[in-house]
């Protein structure tokens, strides 16, 4: 079947998946495999909370998903959705361990109708262990992983990071776990389940590092800016000159010289200083063991200039170097994002919202199945009628008796 | 190699792998999931072998621990790109694989993967550039830090004090890895349907700004977000958008604390030990009120935090089912009871050494997963020339 709220050859074009997630991590998965071209029926309720398909938060990551409203307190909710499952290619949800078995939906029960459905079981820390029932959002698996430990300066270790990264991650693990275990399937016909902890994503960013404290017995520690391992300066965020006052004003250049050719253009760039062409600084090692001083008299370069400026300068001459872009940057300064069309409103927006929903594309540009379709979330139950039709042949009258009595709500 | 009967997992996928750091990650997925990965390097070994940490802090062709983490799982073979024997080799492999990765090897040793594509239909072709094959930014340079600048990933992150932080690490790549691996498998699902493959671009630039909760979101609807002054958000150390999460120190470490998704329950253990009572008052049913209930909240969490004692709080939070976390260095993750119930950790089979790991980040039910092989560069030439039924007619 060909979703109608996906482009007719997206990739996954005919996959049906049936979505219980909810807030970021897997809704983010689920709208990768939505732009893709799969049929993702987001399972929701007027009467669980956190379904504000309003709310921006909800918006974001929920374009492109048809809305089935379903009452799965009710015997008969969950009867009529274990029928959905029979016909599902994926299950996804984000539940605490154990919900969707209590509810006769688990993957030991469904797939014993449909041999070659795909689970993807999205909890914060998995089935099994001391910690299964810990609750987690992003920001606790940051901290519990060390990665808000080791996102910091040297003695200032409880900045970490500014934004649920490992929701993001855990949404592209979860959309490489269900394109895998196709895969996979295409070989052996059958599915599989795929406990899935968002915490082992989590502790997998320090990959090279655990690495490090096995083989080493050293345990990494905040470096800024700095690798942590290799000598490479000036490697830092630079002051330049401020459009305003306050943090949010600020403007700050990158500059990353990962050799020492690019060091001896930028030395170049800044007028071969005296300061710059002492010995000290004539190697990488030099500089990273100098490294105070020499961001310093690099910060005195770019303090004066526009960051844009600096960027095009160093990028002129071969050295790597960025504005430190705000979400204001990227959707009004940035010439990539805006010559790819990256961010702009969905494709239909809604004649009866007052408010514009907004997206920003699948950064994946597929020459023969191009993933262009961006179709605005849809309010709960809004597609009852079409999605019961196209997955179980109810008749729209059942559907509506079903609306009515609160079933289908 | 992991072990597989043939049947399982990725192991019927052939892939010619030959990206950089930027979606380096995304080749370990499917080579950690079985796939068939031949990872070309030129004599001698490539450059990332030369990155740090190093087992026993010499550097050698097999002591990158960097590199064994992002490269282990492959047939390492030795291609001069810069001999015509090289690129036929090349061509050769192109014509094996069902899926090939690139990041700028195959234009390095003049060949066009347009052209390969076009030669070979049903072949998938994953081609990875920092900004696009097109546009004014197109030639720039963009490691790890400015990747993450450009991208947005660092203007949130640091506090007043400092500059804006990137992430520890390689946290960027992780992101166009990740869509790497979505890209290559999504087309090669296609392909095995209809026997078209095709050429997809990963764009890293956007692959970054596509993950970066609330920014956007900010910019966007900052009209209708209750907190919102603005379109940009302040860089302001772990304080979290939505003024509910935040970092605080606690006797013995910190912590990150919520009041969310519960606010009633963290309002009732801040009475039950006589702190705040005039919170038992706030109405907490008023959707709008709430976000600045929870500023105010978290607010009077920080002196209340502040004299506990760091892992017994976390322990208690967590019974109470609230999600604290306790921030941990690395040396306290790996001694995590969780991860080891779960038998998380693998070995990796470095050169014949066994070193204990990082395991994956998902279990799979009927895919094994169980060690990591790194080898030394080209120590699967002679078998992958065999495979492709290679013979130097030159």
């Amino acid at each position: 079947m060909t979703s109608p709220t996906s482009p007719a050859n997206g990739a996954l074009s005919g996959f049906r998946i049936l979505d219980f997630t909810h807030v970021l991590a897997g809704p983010f998965a689920t709208r990768i495999l939505g732009d893709l071209g799969a049929d993702v029926v987001k399972v929701t309720s007027a009467a669980r909370p956190g379904n504000t398909p309003s709310h921006p938060y909800y918006a974001m990551w929920n374009r492109n998903k048809r809305n089935l409203a379903l009452d799965l307190s009710r015997d008969d909710g969950r009867a009529l959705c274990r029928r959905l499952a029979e016909k599902a290619d994926i299950v996804i949800d984000n539940f605490s361990v154990g919900v969707l078995d209590r509810w006769g939906l688990g993957y030991g029960s469904v797939s014993q109708a449909n041999p070659g459905v795909i689970y993807v079981q999205m909890s914060g820390m998995g089935d099994g262990g001391p910690w299964s029932e810990f609750v987690t959002y992003a920001p606790t698996v940051h901290a519990l992983s060390g990665l808000t430990y080791l996102t910091g300066v040297p003695g200032h270790t409880d900045i970490g990071l500014g934004f649920s990264y490992n929701d993001h991650l855990s949404g592209l693990h979860g959309a490489v776990a269900v394109l895998a275990a196709v895969e996979a399937r295409r070989a052996t016909g059958e599915g599989q389940r795929i406990d899935f902890a968002q915490f082992e994503v989590g502790v997998n960013f320090a990959g090279p590092s655990l690495l490090d404290l096995f083989a080493n017995g050293r345990a990494a520690q905040p470096t800024g800016n700095r690798l942590p391992y290799d000598d490479a300066a000036p490697h830092n965020c630079y002051p330049c000159q401020p459009t305003g006052p306050g943090v949010v004003n600020e403007r700050w250049i990158a500059i990353a010289c990962m050799d020492n050719d690019q060091w001896h253009a930028l030395r170049q760039l800044m007028g071969n200083p005296a300061w710059a062409m002492d010995e000290r600084y004539s190697s990488a090692i030099g500089r990273t063991a100098n490294v105070a001083a020499l961001d310093e008299h690099v910060a005195e370069w770019t303090r004066p200039m526009a960051a844009e400026q600096v960027m095009a300068l160093c990028q002129a001459n071969g050295v790597p170097a960025g504005v430190v872009q705000s979400g204001a940057d990227l959707a009004e300064a940035d010439p990539q994002i805006a010559r790819d069309n990256f961010l702009a409103p969905v494709d239909d927006p809604d004649p009866a919202s007052p408010v514009m929903v907004y997206r920003d594309r699948l950064p994946l540009y597929f020459s023969k199945t191009p993933a262009n379709a961006y179709l605005r979330p849809h309010a709960v139950g809004e597609d009852n009628v079409d999605v019961l039709g196209d997955w179980l042949a109810m008749g729209a009258d059942e559907v509506r008796q079903g609306e009515q009595d609160g079933l289908l709500a | 190699m992991a072990e597989t009967d043939g049947t399982t997992g990725l192991s019927g996928v052939k892939l010619l792998d030959l990206v950089d750091e930027r979606a380096i990650y995304g080749s370990k997925l499917l080579a950690d999931l079985d796939a068939n990965v031949v990872r070309v390097e030129p004599p001698g070994g490539e450059l990332l072998r030369g990155r740090g940490p190093f087992k026993g802090d010499v550097p050698g062709p097999t002591n990158s621990l960097w590199h064994a983490f992002f490269a282990s799982n492959r047939h390492s073979m030795t291609v001069d790109g810069t001999t015509d024997a090289g690129r036929r080799q090349l061509h050769r492999l192109l014509m094996w694989a069902d899926v090939v990765i690139d990041s700028g090897a195959l234009a390095e040793a003049g060949i066009d993967l347009e052209e390969e594509l076009a030669r070979r239909p049903e072949l998938v072709g994953v081609r990875v550039t920092s900004f696009g094959p097109e546009g004014p930014w197109k030639s720039y340079l963009a490691p790890d830090l400015v990747a993450s600048a450009l991208g947005g990933l660092a203007a949130t992150t640091g506090d007043v004090d400092t500059p804006p932080l990137k992430g520890f690490g390689e946290i960027a790549f992780y992101i166009s890895g990740s869509y790497t691996a979505i890209a290559a498998l999504s087309a090669l699902h296609h392909a095995r349907a209809t026997g078209e493959g095709q050429l997809v671009d990963v764009n890293v630039h956007e692959c970054i700004a596509s993950c970066l909760e609330h920014v956007l979101m900010w910019y966007w609807y900052h009209d209708s977000l209750p907190l919102a002054d603005g379109p940009v958000l302040p860089r302001r150390g772990a304080l979290h958008w939505s003024d509910g999460y935040d970092v605080i120190a606690a006797k013995g470490g910190s912590i990150m604390v919520t009041p969310t998704p519960n606010p009633n329950a963290q309002i009732a253990w801040l009475a039950e030990e006589g702190a705040h009572q005039d919170l038992l008052e706030v109405d907490l049913s008023d959707p709008t009120a709430l976000i600045g209930l929870l500023k105010q909240i978290t607010d009077v969490m920080r002196p209340w935090v502040a004299e506990k004692d760091v892992e017994q709080f976390f322990f208690e939070a967590q019974r109470r089912h609230m999600p604290y976390g306790w921030v941990l260095p690395l040396d306290k993750v790996v001694d995590n009871p969780q991860l080891a119930a779960r038998e998380w950790w693998q070995p990796y089979d470095i050169d014949g050494e066994s070193v204990q790991g990082p395991g994956a980040p998902y279990h799979f039910s009927a895919i094994p997963q169980e060690i990591a092989t790194y080898t030394k560069p080209g120590a699967a030439t002679e078998s992958i020339l065999a495979e492709i039924g290679w013979e130097d007619d030159a």
